[in-house]
């Protein structure tokens, strides 16, 4: 744990961080159970020490929070569709993602602030169970949009288009034919300066996509996404 | 403010631990195999095709390297596509894209040796990444070691590493998303190391007649001024990110320069280029215009605002360039190399670097911070 991700925790408990380090920093809380309790350890003390009300987590609370929770992928789904209309001329417009973001940023935090209270374990186990599913429907709901396929099925990715592209989800984006601000060569010219720069093996990773003529903005089609071979459920569990 | 005191006390511990883990970590035989992997790379002689895969696309290609007195040089070529190459000599980097009917020449300053250029695991690392070896394997008959560096957050990639037992180049390599999925695979199918390689092996195959050049050499009278400097940094920068580097580069086809800052957190790294741009006509409305790409696995966030346009590419997922990118902010009128003030709760230690790119000396880019 570093502190960079000590002040993001505190910021998100604050509700000062970002929608967009809130988006990637809710997922990681969704997944990582290290940060979940320490954000619940938190809750604990700013309560314990602050005497803070309103948020002692009693049974009855407890299920309406669970009951809350449930209902929001809708809430989410909600927050996709009236998603800002933002002038942005580029193919990959943050459409869903903030969406996303918002959604599942306040799922974490309704589950968090609740789990975090000194309450027999059986009914912060509940409240978490239930929550967790709950954060990964928000997202996929909210990048169920048009254009939008559910990242999950043997390395199946989104295929955006123009309209659509939930960058937020964690894939790489495609790229689609729209005249681009950023030229092929220019992008090249990125890509050759940032090349000396990187590792060894990511100079030559990135050099062999630019020779594969790889560059987004080329407007080159996607190609099938299915992985080569090993499709690993975690790099950190192989096989 | 929420229970600052608590929040602090804890994070002490929370550092120490973290230190602890790192340096632990670094220790750690796999985090040498990352070393020499990268060492290897970079010192030794080779000649090795591999296909790489990427998007559903498979591509063959060829690498050719060698140190010889000192100088790289180093050439890759699509063997079977776009007939693109790439060749380096020295500090001479060519781009062949006949495709596009152009050349890109980039020339390095002397000084510049690649070798001290890659990010390299830091104390931070260990605290983003976990590095690991999973299993020894062979491998094109060969004794490998398997190397798997995972994030510990979305902000990056993770890597398995199928390294070579005696050479320590990689036989293998994945790039896998958070989820595991592979996105990006190079695979050897010949890989040799080799004492002698003749100059011959370094020209390329491509005919260039009729071809646009475009090169970096700074015109006249564009000479970048010494002094006064702005220097790029970051607001906050994902977790484990640090400035690495920063200068002032032309960039080839253009005549203004362009600043050039490099963060990395150790495995990956993020260029954030800050060029400026014709600010809107009186009248007109200031738009923020945005998009992205990608390259391989790479990705790229543009946005021009305020009269700049910054770009950061990185073999990062989206997000985290779109980040990088929106965060950067002049940090006016230091020298260059100075150290970086602490902004926001994300202190961005500068490293100071003393690289000035192919232009020459650092360009004063007019205008302060505020990206919208």
């Amino acid at each position: 744990m570093n502190e960079e991700l000590d002040s993001q925790l505190s910021a998100m408990f604050d509700g000062e961080l970002p929608p967009a380090e809130c988006e990637l920093l809710a997922r990681r809380l969704s997944r990582d159970e290290q940060l979940k309790a320490r954000w619940g350890r938190y809750a604990v003390i700013g309560a314990t020490i602050r005497a803070e009300g309103g948020v002692r987590l009693n049974a009855d609370l407890a299920r309406r929070v669970s009951a809350a929770i449930t209902k929001e992928p809708n809430l989410a789904a909600a927050h996709a569709v009236r998603a800002p209309s933002r002038a942005s001329i580029n193919w990959l417009r943050p459409v869903a993602g903030v969406g996303v973001a918002a959604g599942v940023a306040a799922l974490s935090i309704i589950w968090m602030r609740s789990q975090g209270i000194d309450q027999p374990v059986i009914q912060q186990t509940a409240v978490a169970q239930e929550a967790a599913p709950v954060a990964t429907d928000a997202r996929l709901v909210a990048c169920a949009g048009p254009g939008c396929r559910q990242p999950s099925n043997g390395g199946a990715v989104l295929t955006p288009t123009a309209d659509s592209q939930a960058d937020g989800s964690y894939v790489v984006p495609k790229p689609s034919g729209r005249r681009s601000m950023v030229g092929g060569t220019e992008l090249a010219n990125y890509v050759v300066a940032h090349s000396e720069f990187s590792s060894p093996m990511t100079r030559r990773n990135l050099l062999s996509a630019l020779m594969a003529g790889e560059s987004g903005t080329g407007g080159t089609s996607a190609g099938s996404e299915e992985a080569p071979e090993d499709v690993y459920d975690d790099a950190k569990n192989p096989k | 403010m929420t229970m600052p005191r608590i929040r602090n006390s804890d994070r002490v511990g929370w550092l120490v631990f973290a230190m602890v883990v790192a340096t632990a970590a670094l220790a750690d035989e796999p985090a040498k195999w990352l070393e020499r992997m990268n060492n290897a790379l970079t010192t030794h002689n080779y000649d090795g095709t591999f296909t790489h895969w990427h998007g559903g696309r498979v591509e063959t290609l060829r690498i050719i390297h060698r140190v010889k007195d000192g100088v790289v040089s180093e050439r890759l070529v699509s063997l079977d596509g776009s007939g693109r190459e790439f060749i380096r000599t020295g500090s001479n980097l060519t781009c062949y894209l006949p495709d596009k009917r152009t050349v890109l020449v980039e020339r390095q300053p002397a000084d510049q040796s690649l070798f001290g250029n890659f990010p390299t695991l830091n104390d931070q690392t260990a605290s983003v990444y976990e590095i690991k070896e999973v299993e020894r394997m062979r491998l094109n008959r060969r004794d490998t070691h398997v190397i798997v560096v995972s994030p510990k957050d979305e902000f990056r990639y993770g890597y398995r590493l199928w390294i070579d037992e005696r050479t320590a180049l990689p036989q293998k390599t994945q790039l896998c998303d958070a989820r595991g999925h592979v996105i990006e695979q190079i695979v050897f199918s010949e890989l040799a190391q080799t004492s002698h390689i003749p100059d011959i092996a370094f020209k390329p195959d491509v005919s260039t007649d009729g071809f646009q050049w475009l090169r970096n050499e700074t015109p006249v009278g564009k000479e970048p001024a010494a002094s006064a400097s702005i220097v790029w940094n970051a607001l906050k920068l994902p977790p484990g990110f640090k400035m690495r580097a920063h200068s002032a580069q032309v960039l080839p086809g253009s005549t203004d320069p362009v600043d050039h800052v490099v963060f990395t957190d150790g495995m990956a790294s993020v260029s954030v280029f800050v060029e400026t741009r014709p600010k809107p006509a009186a009248g007109q409305p200031q738009t923020v215009e945005e998009e992205t790409a990608t390259v391989g696995s790479s990705s790229a966030y543009s946005t021009v605002s305020n009269g700049r346009k910054v770009t950061a590419v990185g073999e990062v997922p989206p997000a985290t360039v779109r980040f990088i990118a929106n965060s950067v902010r002049a940090q006016g009128g230091q020298s260059t190399g100075g150290a970086a003030p602490s902004l926001g709760n994300t202190p961005a230690p500068s490293m100071p670097s003393s690289i000035t790119g192919g232009g020459g000396a650092p360009q004063p880019v007019m205008g302060g911070g505020g990206r919208r």
